[in-house]
């Protein structure tokens, strides 16, 4: 089965996708990701979704972190 | 002496192990594990000094705090590093060390939290690593100590420890171009390791391209930047230099790691997951975190801190006072010693060190809510709402803290990343009611409001973030046009804090108030008290022929549209903008008031309550204190900003005191 990507944001809560790709992000955040160690062909969880339409917690290589849902979307992942 | 930097990710044990290696201790202004300002102590073993740099994931900066550590490295020159890694995020934490090792100082590695690591399964193995990074590993558990002492022995001689051979390859093409940077490096004096100045360059570190600046004509070695990044893209390796050499560092890493860490039984954090399921969730998150931050005002107003503030109110009224009068009396002091101790030092310094009980409460339970992790889930739940008015979540503990001092609340809003998010949080922080403006509050709540104190007190800090909103809504929109901001935070894992970080780190950010206590306030009280005992007319007359009284009666008519035109509220005002403790011991010492009591009799009289809203809403805007216009200037380094923030205060005080005293006198009231 050729597996499709899709937003991150897509993913049910607790489950995992890896990142295919992650395009129009500010370089800024897009560096800190990095640092974090957040690039393609990592694995990453989608934990949570915080209240009021607010940021949704992942976790990628064991580090739990947060960014908003708009930048979250710029995440497309396979899963 | 040698110096030794200490360097890391944030959240890696950093602090613990600075507490535990070096006997002095200096402030860590520390929120959510990041370490604000780069701090010096002395070794235990007297080898040295060891220099803490704040949190960071790699040389290149993008928050002020990674620019403090990035400037340090270069512009100093440290005998020998500790790189402290956690042991459990280790391939994360290696990019660091990769950056570090090209600097070429001797390095020893802490691999730190080796139980925490243990604990959820994964096994590193510190020898492989030893030989695969060629400088010493040493497993740690910094919290308790262990594994310390050696790191301390070693740091005994730091011309012992070995010189770093490391060196990665990055491909024939960016070999070449680092070879060409650093030959024309030589010409430069003064610089750290070439070959690292060279690929920071070509990393686009910004903190270095601004050093070589100043030292050299950068525009050739930009070229040759340039020049290797457009053969990367022609050969198709990769679409920029930066992006280049952290796929060789990453590929590097990933070997290394493969061959030190067992991860084959890794295990999820289990408390952490569970709860995180409850705190940060999307219905129940919010609501609790209310619960939270109103148990907190709650402990620090009312269950504990109000008692304890009467317990001293108390002890200073009677006994302290009553053995002061009587100990002068048996020595015989003069009437102007005996005045001016009794009044101006006692009743100025005493009515301000009433609160030092609930300062140190709220600065307790921040700093518990800090080391257990719960402050960046806070972030996470506040930043849709901190969004919708233009600012970020990580602007939130500032705030917080910023109700009990405004000083360090706007050094803590230095980790925030964005310069806009960094600036409207200093610049607003101000309209946050700080723990020297309560005591105003209470006392006139107590005189005119007896029956809704609280409410009363509590309307206060809400009108003080409700303009905060506003304005920051306003500021986001017409003085940082077109500039986004951008949140991300990470989450450490849930743990207890200790208590001995606690009482440390409680005691680090309280005791600024209690040194303001014994200089400013006790200063500003003498003079306030002399200035009431003499006049034109000579020493101890009328108060109302004082000096202060002239003073006063020169800027009451500016007030009288506000409702409090007397010389009396007149001349707290300039003393208040030293620190606004001195509001009310200048009350005191004014209506010659000997306790509370006294003091609410004079109040009642003087003021209305229409009048005392106005006059408590002018505090609470007014303008930022001295110590908190000496931080903004610090932190946004611009006049222009600091002038902006008591500029647009005293504007907004005075029209907000206009309209609630003509307004209310409009309605009938009065």
């Amino acid at each position: 089965m050729a597996s499709a990507s899709c937003s991150l944001l897509r993913l049910e809560p607790g489950s995992t996708g890896s990142i295919h790709k992650i395009a129009g992000m500010n370089p800024i955040l897009r560096r800190r990701l990095a640092d974090l160690g957040v690039s393609e062909g990592v694995t990453i969880r989608l934990k949570g979704k915080g209240p009021l339409l607010g940021p949704i917690t992942l976790e990628c290589n064991g580090q739990l972190f947060a960014i908003r849902r708009k930048e979250a979307s710029m995440i497309e992942v396979k899963v | 002496m040698s110096s030794i930097a200490l360097v890391g990710n944030p959240n890696t044990g950093k602090t613990s192990l600075f507490n535990t290696l070096t006997s002095s201790y200096e402030y860590v202004g520390n929120w959510a594990g990041v370490t604000v300002e780069k701090k010096v102590g002395s070794l235990k073993n007297g080898a040295g000094k060891l220099i803490d740099l704040p949190g960071i994931y790699s040389l290149h900066p993008l928050s002020r705090d990674e620019g403090v550590a990035a400037q340090y490295l270069i512009e100093e020159s440290p005998e020998a590093l500790i790189n402290i890694v956690d042991a459990s995020q280790l391939e994360r934490n290696l990019l660091l060390t990769l950056q570090l090792l090209e600097y070429g100082k001797p390095t020893v590695l802490g691999l730190n939290m080796i139980d925490v690591a243990n604990a959820r399964g994964i096994q590193v193995n510190a020898e492989e690593l030893q030989a695969r990074l060629g400088i010493p590993v040493f497993p740690l558990i910094a919290r308790t100590g262990k594994g310390t002492g050696q790191v301390l022995s070693v740091l005994e001689k730091t011309e012992a420890i070995p010189a770093v051979s490391f060196r990665l390859d990055y491909g024939a093409l960016v070999e070449e171009n680092i070879t060409a940077i650093t030959n024309k490096l030589k010409q430069v004096s003064g610089l750290p390791s070439h070959r690292w100045v060279a690929l920071q360059l070509m990393e686009q570190n910004p903190v270095v391209l601004d050093l070589l600046k100043k030292r050299t004509d950068v525009s050739e070695l930009m070229a040759l930047c340039d020049a290797c990044q457009s053969s990367l893209q022609k050969q198709k390796l990769a679409l920029t230099l930066p992006q280049w050499i952290r796929s060789i560092r990453m590929d590097y890493i990933r070997s290394v790691c493969a061959a030190a860490i067992d991860t084959t039984r890794q295990k999820p954090h289990n408390l952490t997951e569970r709860l995180d399921s409850i705190l940060t969730h999307r219905f129940l998150g919010l609501p609790l975190f209310i619960v939270f931050m109103y148990a907190m005002f709650k402990t620090t107003f009312d269950w504990v801190g109000g008692p304890l503030s009467d317990l001293v109110d108390g002890f200073i009224a009677g006994p302290l006072s009553d053995g002061a009068n009587s100990l002068l009396q048996m020595i015989g002091a003069s009437d102007f010693t005996h005045a001016l101790i009794v009044d101006g030092i006692i009743g100025g310094v005493g009515g301000v060190l009433v609160f030092v009980p609930q300062i140190f409460i709220l600065f307790l339970m921040i700093s518990f809510l800090e080391d257990s992790g719960y402050m960046a889930r806070v972030c996470l739940l506040m930043d849709s709402t901190m969004e919708r008015m233009g600012l970020n979540g990580k602007a939130f503990i500032p705030f917080i803290i910023g109700f009990g001092c405004n000083v360090p609340a706007i050094m803590a809003a230095r980790s925030i990343e964005q310069p806009k998010d960094r600036m409207l949080t200093t610049l607003l922080m101000p309209l946050m009611s700080c723990s020297a403006r309560l005591p105003v509050y209470l006392l006139f709540a107590a005189v005119f409001f007896p029956a809704q104190q609280a409410t009363a007190v509590l309307a206060m800090y809400v009108m003080g973030v409700v303009f905060a909103l506003l304005l920051c809504k306003l500021f986001s929109k017409h003085l940082f046009k077109n500039e986004s901001s951008i949140f991300i935070i990470e989450l450490p894992p849930y743990r207890m804090p200790q208590l001995k970080t606690l009482g440390r780190s409680t005691w680090e950010k309280g005791k600024g108030f209690l040194r303001k206590a014994g200089t400013i306030i006790l200063a500003g009280s003498v003079i306030i008290w002399l200035m009431s005992y003499a006049g034109p007319g000579g020493l101890n007359v009328d108060m109302d022929h004082s000096f202060l009284a002239k003073f006063g009666g020169f800027i009451a008519p500016l007030l009288h549209p506000l409702g409090f035109g007397t010389w009396q509220a007149g001349s707290t005002l300039v003393p208040g903008f030293l620190a606004k403790e001195v509001v009310v011991s200048t009350m005191n010492i004014i209506y010659h008031a000997p306790d509370t009591a006294g003091l609410e009799g004079q109040i009642a009289a003087v003021f209305t309550p229409l009048s005392s809203i106005s006059f408590m809403a002018f505090i609470l805007l007014y303008i930022p204190c001295l110590a908190t216009v000496g931080v903004i200037k610090k932190e946004t380094a611009s006049w222009k900003w600091t002038f902006f923030s008591m500029g647009y205060s005293l504007v907004l005080a005075y029209a907000v005191s206009l309209i609630i005293f003509q307004g209310g006198r409009l309605l009938g009231w009065s």
